[in-house]
Order: C-alpha cells, then sequence, then structure tokens
C-alpha cells in the first residue's frame, strides 16, 4: 500500500516538473500556450491579406468577424503586445473590408 | 487650347520652383533619411539617425511596415527601449542574436548598460555625432545601376538584375503566407495633353508592399476613375506622395511614372 502511495506521489510531481505535463494548467507555461493561441489564429486570418482579391465575400465577411473577436482578446494583452497587434489587425481587417466594399460598389 | 497649355506650363515651372530646394536638399546618401527623438533627449540621448536605403536594400516594405509594424511617418510608431527590448520594432531583428548576411546583428540600446556596450547605443542614437557605420554609401551603390534623383539607385533595376534581395520573411514575427498573384498594371488617365499616361506598376508594388500598405489607407479607392489624384495632393505627400519624395524616387522623375508616350497632334485635353 506504502509503495502504492509512494508511486502516486512520484507520478504526481513528475507531472507538475515535467515540462510537457503542466501544459494544460494555470501555471505561467499555460498562460503562454493560451496567448499562443490568439497568435496562431492571428496568423492564419492575416496571412489571407496576401490575395484577398481571390477570397469569396462570404469568406471575407468570415474573415473581418474573425478580426473582430481577435481584437478582444488581443486587448487582453500587455500594453507592447496590444499596440503592436493591435495596429497589425486593424490593417488586416481594413483591407478586407475594403476589398468587400469595393466589390459591392461595382 | 493655347492657353490651357500656356497655363499647365506655368504651373509646373512653379511648382518645379517651389521644389527645387527640396530638391536640393538631400544627398543621395541622406535619401530617405528618418530621424527619430521622441523619447531620446529625455534619455539623455541624441536623436535616431535611420539610413532608410540601408534596410530597403535587404528587406520588403512590407516586412517591416506591415509585420514588423512601423509607420509610414517618422516617430508615428513611437518606439521605446522597452519595446525593443521585448523584441518588437527595432529589437525584431537588432536583438544580439539575430544575424544577417553572415553577420550578427547588434542589439538595441537599452536603459542601464554597462559603459564599455552603451558605445553601441550611439550607432543608431547618432544625430549630430561623428559616428562609424558599418555600412558605407559610396561602396554600396557601387555596382548598382544609377538614376538621377533620389538615392542615386534606381532600386527596381537592382532587383531584377538580383543586385539586391530583399528579403519578405522574418520567423517569429511574419505569418506564413502563400504565394502572391501577379498583379496587373494599369495606366492612370491625366488630364493634360502634354504629359504621357500613368502606367502604375502594380505588379513591382504589389511585390514590395503586400496589399495592405496601399489599401485602404494609402488608396482608399481602387474603382477606376472614382479618385482624382492631384500633383498637389501628391507633392502635399498624399497618395503616391507617402513613399515617392520621402523614400522611393521622387516625383521629379516624371517619366518614371508618366510612361505612355504622348500622341502629338492629339485632340483636346481629356
Amino acid at each position: 500500500m506504502n509503495k502504492l502511495k509512494i508511486a502516486l506521489v512520484v507520478l504526481v510531481a513528475a507531472m507538475f516538473l515535467s515540462p510537457t505535463g503542466n501544459k494544460g494548467m494555470l501555471s505561467p507555461a499555460g498562460t503562454a500556450y493560451a496567448q499562443d493561441d490568439w497568435k496562431a489564429e492571428f496568423d492564419v486570418v492575416c496571412a489571407k491579406t496576401q490575395d484577398p482579391g481571390v477570397i469569396s465575400s462570404d469568406e471575407l465577411k468570415e474573415l473581418v468577424a474573425r478580426c473582430d473577436k481577435l481584437r478582444l482578446r488581443i486587448e487582453k494583452l500587455d500594453e507592447t503586445q496590444r499596440k503592436v497587434y493591435l495596429k497589425r489587425l486593424q490593417m488586416c481587417k481594413d483591407l478586407f473590408a475594403f476589398v468587400l466594399e469595393s466589390r459591392e460598389k461595382k | 487650347m493655347r492657353c490651357l497649355k500656356a497655363f499647365s506650363l506655368a504651373l509646373v515651372i512653379l511648382v518645379s520652383a517651389g521644389m527645387a530646394e527640396a530638391w536640393n536638399r538631400a544627398l543621395p546618401s541622406e535619401y530617405g533619411r528618418v530621424v527619430i527623438g521622441n523619447h531620446s533627449q529625455r534619455a539623455g540621448l541624441a536623436p535616431v539617425v535611420f539610413d532608410h536605403w540601408v534596410h530597403r536594400s535587404r528587406f520588403t516594405c512590407r516586412l517591416c511596415h506591415v509585420d514588423i509594424g512601423f509607420a509610414m511617418n517618422a516617430g508615428a510608431t513611437n518606439i521605446t527601449a522597452a519595446t525593443n527590448r521585448q523584441g518588437f520594432y527595432c529589437g525584431a531583428c537588432h536583438d544580439g542574436k539575430k544575424s544577417f548576411g553572415g553577420k550578427k546583428l547588434f542589439a538595441a540600446c537599452s536603459e542601464g548598460l554597462p559603459k564599455e556596450e552603451s558605445a553601441r547605443c550611439d550607432r543608431c542614437h547618432s544625430l549630430d555625432k561623428k559616428v562609424a557605420r558599418d555600412y558605407e554609401f559610396a561602396a554600396f551603390i557601387e555596382k548598382l545601376p544609377k538614376t538621377a534623383l533620389g538615392n542615386g539607385i534606381n532600386w527596381e533595376e537592382a532587383e531584377a538584375q538580383g543586385l539586391i534581395k530583399p528579403v519578405d520573411f522574418l520567423e517569429g514575427v511574419s505569418m506564413k503566407r502563400s504565394s502572391l498573384k501577379a498583379q496587373k498594371d494599369f495606366s492612370v488617365e491625366v488630364k493634360a495633353s502634354w504629359i504621357g499616361e500613368v502606367i502604375f506598376s502594380h505588379r513591382k508594388h504589389a511585390v514590395w508592399n503586400g496589399c495592405e500598405v496601399c489599401h485602404p489607407e494609402i488608396f482608399p479607392s481602387v474603382q477606376k476613375g472614382t479618385t482624382k489624384y492631384s500633383m498637389f495632393q501628391i507633392i502635399d505627400g498624399q497618395y503616391c506622395g507617402v513613399c515617392h519624395d520621402k523614400v522611393a524616387f521622387p516625383i521629379q522623375a516624371c517619366q518614371r511614372c508618366h510612361i505612355k508616350p504622348v500622341e502629338l497632334g492629339g485632340g483636346a485635353p481629356r
């Protein structure tokens, strides 16, 4: 029984100490992981600025909506990240909106 | 008709005369130079002297003005030592770890540096200082195709000849994009009959800038004929004037944009 307890303690300790074991927990590493989440979404959305002319209007509307959602997440970051990424996000959103508007005017 | 031509000619002369001072102001090595001093003097440092040509020879406009996020107007980015230290703006490359062309890039300066390292700050914070640079303009332009104005370098030709290869991706900063679809060049009609139509190289501009540097902030409309561009607005720094006359070739190089030959004996101006 004692051996089982020791084994359990060792297992729990290993989970906390392991660099991969605590990703899902509320820890600094976990926070970084959550932050990377917005960055991944940012990269996917803003990579679409490469050729917005070939994106369908529905997808452009969806991208604008994704930019709005991302904005809320970026606004919670520290001052510098917020400043840098909000500007970059605005450029992406403005371009999508611009292409949409240009199409509607045609 | 004659009156109109004479008026147009007089206007050009007046505008040219007005611009003569600006024309003569910058040396080729200093053309595009930006002085940034938002916080420098408060920190006891000289303002930063940024030689735009050094960076444009190595990186696309988009890498710096979109991916890294530098504003298009001098001083508008509000760079601080803290932002650089966190790996943003200058610090995105100048972190003392990254290298370019096999050479390690120096780290941007920071508060509280030991004395022996503080000389590093002078590399950028150099207004009115005699600072030895790692680069030398005369040597740099030696093998590049020349042009009369601006930096004296025909950047487009330099890239076409493979003499410069501006980088468009910075690991950890740029997002992975698909390859850019070639954009069609198009013409822009002009009102006056004495100057050729503009052939706008959309392809070249898109390769260097991507879409979002220009649209919608600088060019808010793409509907042909919707926006009437005037040289007065451009001289004033709007539209093409955001870059041309500041860092890209100056507007006095009329023939670089007004490419289409004038039809001699043509009718009334459009």
